[in-house]
């Protein structure tokens, strides 16, 4: 898919330690200074340290896009060992770029030039020398790298220059000067060469209304956080959730907020709850072995009615699992996990835009609808970056919280009163005239413990339908089609990151003659049940993607609606591939289904 | 007959007298459901007597629950009160302070809320030196599930989970707290009603993280071990001499858990979680004062 004249992938792939993510960091911040949409993912190793491998994927577009694509234009191999299982998916004319005399000695099929395929465009460079004449050290081979890509594909130097600057200010300047004349002696090379790729970078797209912002998932997390006004926030480390955390406790207390690491995940939550109580905007995150030990406590917040706000980003499960891949297997634990019928809202953002708005959103709704937000992302999402241009008029509600109203002389405030949205007048510590206990035990309308059935059938009653509410809540898409109007052959349902390869198969499969629309559900609990039906009636199969064994979005869309899906799942602990559901779309469809190129 | 004869005295005065003392203003209207003779009464009578003396408003206190027979202990208090999960007091009470400074906040819980299934959360509520005050009593037993074993059950002692013995080694509270860096420490006995009703006013004076240990005879599941009676002969005041400030002192009188010394064990002053945070927020550069400012208008 060919958008606005520009979209290039661009995959640095190497050893820890040869800079890899560095150089892909420099080259997204720059095509984003540039003007240019970004989408970026890298890969690294749980080790510490050691050879593990790293890739760094950035896509280049002048619109905004969804997913990383399939096939990449350029690899640029730092350690061949590495690169060699992705030259495949380097496309026909797409450039590789290696070291023409590796660091170490090499055994025969060892080095890339040897899997290169017919038709792929092949740059073996001397990288080191050239780094080593530049910098006086074989350390600049990675900027070396990037500075040919730079030149062999016209992209602009002095936007990278920008870029270098910024990102080594902190180290002695001789960093930035190494960096630098690497990056030009590459840039220099680059720019000499010829240029066998039919596809060349387009003029960037016309400058953005608003400023564009280079954000990861986690990143725009904690930007949503901060512009709802959260006033304290609790959490425990847990992969991929802590650079959440990490965000939070640098910037909260320059705005005089208060952040801590608290002794476990409970405590976190625990905390989280007792802010709230107290009436300030609170939140903690994790992932899915943090949730599970947050469960009981949700139940406490959605029976005390306390707002909380929890992010989870997903990894592979169970148990401890695959802490640094992702995976899309805690939807169950989000929407179900607690004993008791303890509904609570469940937002999934599909993309880095919509972790800030669901991040936002996330406290105005458990505010306004005294109940508990799990936010639910994935390692995907909260790894890969965007730009995210957000028009600085859109704000989120400042406070969304139902007071109190004084109670008349003589009578005693209820805390949980009945009312017709189901949502009691709230008072909170220090306000008078509010004085009340909430508790974990089923209460009456004071908040009086009371076990019996008519108390228990109604306040069942009433923490449910105050939630039907929230579908309705204003300034957050809930679900959304794309794609044809009208019958459909295909239809998709995703959520998650999932959505984004989804969205990119469903318009291949539209390029092929395929009758195909799908529809993204951000909000996964109370599950809007009538456009997701709506959406199922026009289509002639329902293809349900998603990255868990069970199938469980599958699972809990059946099961309310009492209709079929057609499932696909896989585990392989990295994003969906778009081919995989391209097939399934053609399968459905009745065409034949192709290899994946 | 020998005896005296005394002014006779008249249920209206006396009621009058105590309610113009403003004693009931910090109960709530719902009676309480303990046993007769269960020390919570006592820590009743000593917390509203406290939060009055205090001058303290009723609004700006939080009581805070886990579950045991301490937990409906907000519903008889006329305060805000949050009753929360098992052993999950001193984290939810750390939220609601770092909320809200201007917040008094009073955690209540028994031996197996604190030291079994909560067991992990005290040291962290001292090391920050949260400033919040937990009182704990101790019965050595699980009362409100009827009589099971608990992390301070003696050594023989026989309940439903352990019909033969128990053969465990209890804990002894004090001493971690101590090590755990509790910055107020000290120790009651629900028999001494007064001496109690005291410690639980120095207790919520104290600025930081302050601990009362409060002995609480158990007097429907315990005929045996720690009752009334043995409690009785066991405890005596800490030696008069006792120097509260010094630690090492503190280990070992809270070490003789056979002749449980009563009184302040050790009292330190150093800064409060709030502090820090504040401490970090102003390195930070943001401007505390003019928040502080902000919230008092």
């Amino acid at each position: 898919m060919t958008i606005n004249g520009t979209d290039l992938q661009i995959a640095f792939c190497g050893s820890a330690g040869d800079g890899t993510i560095a150089v892909g960091d420099i080259l997204k911040q720059a095509m984003a200074m540039a003007g240019y949409r970004v989408i970026a993912f890298d890969q690294y190793p749980a080790e510490i340290r050691g050879f593990g491998k790293c890739v760094s994927r950035t896509r280049v577009t002048g619109e905004q896009v969804y997913s990383m694509k399939q096939q990449t234009d350029i690899l640029v191999s730092l350690d061949d060992s590495h690169a060699i299982p992705h030259a495949s998916e380097v496309r026909d004319f797409g450039a590789v770029i290696y070291d023409n005399a590796p660091m170490s000695l090499m055994m025969e099929g060892e080095h890339i030039s040897g899997h290169l395929q017919p038709g792929q465009i092949p740059y073996a460079l001397p990288i080191r020398e050239i780094s080593e004449r530049a910098t006086g050290s074989n350390r600049g081979r990675n900027m070396v790298a990037l500075g040919f890509v730079a030149g062999l594909y016209g992209l602009q130097q002095d936007v990278f220059h920008t870029i270098i600057a910024r990102k080594f200010k902190t180290k002695p300047a001789a960093v930035t000067k190494d960096n630098t004349a690497a990056f030009d002696a590459g840039f220099d090379l680059g720019a000499g060469e010829f240029l066998f790729d039919e596809v060349s970078i387009g003029a960037p797209p016309a400058k953005a209304k608003h400023e564009a912002r280079m954000l990861s998932g986690n990143s725009a997390v904690v930007e949503g956080c901060l512009d709802a006004g959260i006033e304290a926030y609790f959490g425990y480390p847990i992969t991929p959730a802590t650079t959440i955390m990490e965000r939070l406790v640098t910037e909260m207390p320059k705005r005089g907020k208060r952040a801590l690491q608290t002794e476990d995940e409970i405590s976190a939550i625990a905390a989280t709850i007792g802010a709230g109580y107290a009436g300030v905007r609170s939140a903690t995150a994790t992932s899915g072995p943090g949730l599970a030990l947050m469960a009981e406590m949700l139940g406490l917040s959605v029976m005390a009615e306390v707002p909380s706000v929890i992010f989870v980003s997903q990894r592979g499960g169970p148990s401890t699992g695959m802490p640094t891949k992702t995976e899309q297997s805690d939807l169950n634990l989000a929407v179900f996990g607690g004993s008791g019928d303890a509904q609570r809202i469940v937002l999934a953002p599909t993309n880095v835009e919509g972790c800030w708005r669901c991040a936002g959103k996330a406290f105005e709704m458990a505010e306004r609808y005294q109940t508990p937000v799990i936010v639910l992302l994935d390692l995907y999402l909260s790894n890969r970056y965007e730009t995210v241009i957000v028009s600085p008029d859109e704000r989120f509600e400042a406070s969304s919280s139902k007071a109190m109203v004084p109670a008349k002389s003589g009578e005693k405030y209820q805390r949980f009163a009945k009312t017709d949205d189901g949502i009691s007048p709230r008072a909170i510590p220090g306000q008078a005239g509010g004085i009340h206990t909430v508790t974990g035990l089923e209460h009456n309308d004071l908040g009086r413990p009371s076990d019996q059935a008519n108390i228990h059938m109604d306040m069942s009653e009433k923490r449910h339908n105050k939630l039907s509410k929230a579908v309705d809540h204003p300034g957050i898409t809930i679900t959304k089609r794309f794609g044809d109007e009208g019958d459909v052959e295909v239809g998709i349902l995703a959520w998650g990151s999932t959505f984004g390869e989804s969205l990119e198969a469903m318009m291949l499969a539209r390029d092929e003659g395929i009758k195909c629309a799908a529809m993204k559900v951000v909000m996964m609990s109370p599950l809007p049940e009538q456009p997701i039906s709506e959406f199922m009636d026009s289509a002639n199969e329902v293809l349900l993607p998603e990255l868990n064994y069970e199938g469980q979005f599958a699972g809990i869309v059946s099961g309310t609606l009492g209709r079929p899906v057609n499932r696909l799942n896989m585990v392989p602990g990295t994003p969906m591939r778009v081919d995989d559901i391209l097939n399934e779309i053609r399968r459905l469809a009745g065409r034949e289904a192709k290899d994946a190129a | 007959m020998t005896a005296e004869l005394k002014e006779p005295v008249y249920l209206e005065e006396k009621l009058k007298d105590i309610q113009d003392s403003g004693r009931l203003d910090f109960r709530s209207g719902s009676l309480p459901t303990w046993c007769p003779g269960c020390g919570y009464y006592s820590m009743t009578e000593g917390v509203t007597n406290s939060l009055n003396e205090l001058g303290l408003k009723n609004e700006n206190v939080v009581c805070v629950s886990g579950i045991g027979c301490a937990s409906r202990f907000p519903f008889f208090v006329d305060v805000y009160g949050f009753h929360t999960l098992h052993g999950r007091t001193l984290p939810v009470a750390t939220g609601i302070k770092t909320a809200n400074d201007d917040l008094t906040v009073v955690v209540v819980g028994g031996d197996g809320d604190g030291f079994a299934i909560g067991g992990g959360h005290i040291p962290h509520a001292a090391k920050r030196n949260v400033d919040i005050t937990y009182l704990l009593f101790d019965n050595g037993i699980y009362g409100l599930t009827k009589g099971q074993t608990s992390p301070t059950s003696s050594m023989g002692f026989k309940t439903s989970t352990t019909p033969y013995e128990n053969r465990e080694q209890p804990l002894k509270p004090l001493m971690m707290v101590l090590s755990y860096g509790a910055s107020w420490v000290g120790q009651a006995y629900a028999g001494h009603q007064h001496h109690l009703a005291g410690m639980i006013k120095k207790a919520i004076a104290h600025r930081g993280f302050s601990y009362l240990h409060i002995l609480s005879p158990c007097v429907t599941f315990d005929k045996t071990d720690m009752t009334y009676q043995n409690m009785n002969m066991a405890v005596r005041p800490l030696p008069e001499d006792h120097d509260s400030s010094d630690q090492m002192a503190a280990m070992i009188e809270a070490g003789k858990t056979d002749a449980p010394g009563l009184g302040v064990l050790f009292e330190e002053i150093r800064p409060t979680l709030s502090d820090n945070l504040d401490a970090i927020a102003t390195s930070a550069g943001a401007d505390i004062k003019a928040k502080t400012a902000q919230a008092a208008e």
